[in-house]
């Protein structure tokens, strides 16, 4: 984790299956989607790839958002923790969505990462409501 | 939708767990304290449907993200 092949055929769906990665709140705008897998290749590094394996169609683009901005750091709260299956000593997974707008512009959204704790392969995308970081934070490079 | 009057200071109860209190009335705004488990998760309407819109927003395209990816390579 995160799984480090293409995810066409139904094979590695198979495989994908137990990698999967459990949302128990889905994702908003989501919510039915309850089971994820982190789709990484090289050639797309750093790009990661968050699809849905249950439920309605669902794939995102994310990026580690500490690759994004240095020293970038996201509060979680206890209830965070507790759904996650986590505490404060738990290495986590951190998974900014990525979306390209109508002009090509990449951004990330930096306010509200998806956090996976890949011990327990729960996830969570985190909304602080302290909004330090914004949701749409530009990415270098045109298209 | 059930709807109360209250009064400053006065609260309304959600099961046995879940506390909305009214702390303050303004002109504009009333001020309002939640107390909830750690469970709940309590959020300000606007911030759930702003991630909301923004995650729809971003459903990703298919096929090869190599070329997406060379332009986040690029300095």
């Amino acid at each position: 984790m995160p799984v480090d092949q293409d995810a066409s055929s139904p094979d590695v769906r198979e495989g994908l299956a137990r990698n999967a990665v459990t949302f128990p709140d889905g994702i908003p705008g989501f919510e039915a989607c309850r089971r994820f897998v982190l789709l990484a290749a090289d050639s797309s590094a750093p790009l990661q790839r968050l699809e849905a394996i249950e439920g309605p169609e669902a794939a995102f683009l994310g990026i580690d958002p500490r690759l994004v901005l240095a020293g970038y750091r996201c509060r979680l709260t206890e209830a965070d923790l507790r759904a996650l299956g986590a505490d404060s000593e738990t290495t986590l997974l951190w998974f900014a969505i990525i979306s390209a707008e109508a002009d090509g512009t990449l951004v990330a959204n930096l306010r509200a990462p998806i956090a996976i704790n890949p011990q327990r392969m729960i996830g969570r995308q985190v909304l602080p409501d302290d909004g330090l970081y914004p949701i749409r934070h530009v990415l270098g490079g045109k298209a | 939708m059930l709807v109360f009057t209250r009064r400053r200071h006065e609260a309304i109860r959600i099961g046995d767990r879940i506390e909305v209190r009214v702390l303050r009335i303004g002109r504009d705004g009333v001020r309002i304290g939640i107390t909830a488990p750690p469970d709940v998760p309590v959020h300000r309407e606007e911030i759930y449907d702003e991630i909301r819109a923004a995650n729809r927003a971003a459903v990703a395209p298919q096929g090869d993200l190599s070329a997406l990816a060379e332009r986040l390579r690029r300095p």
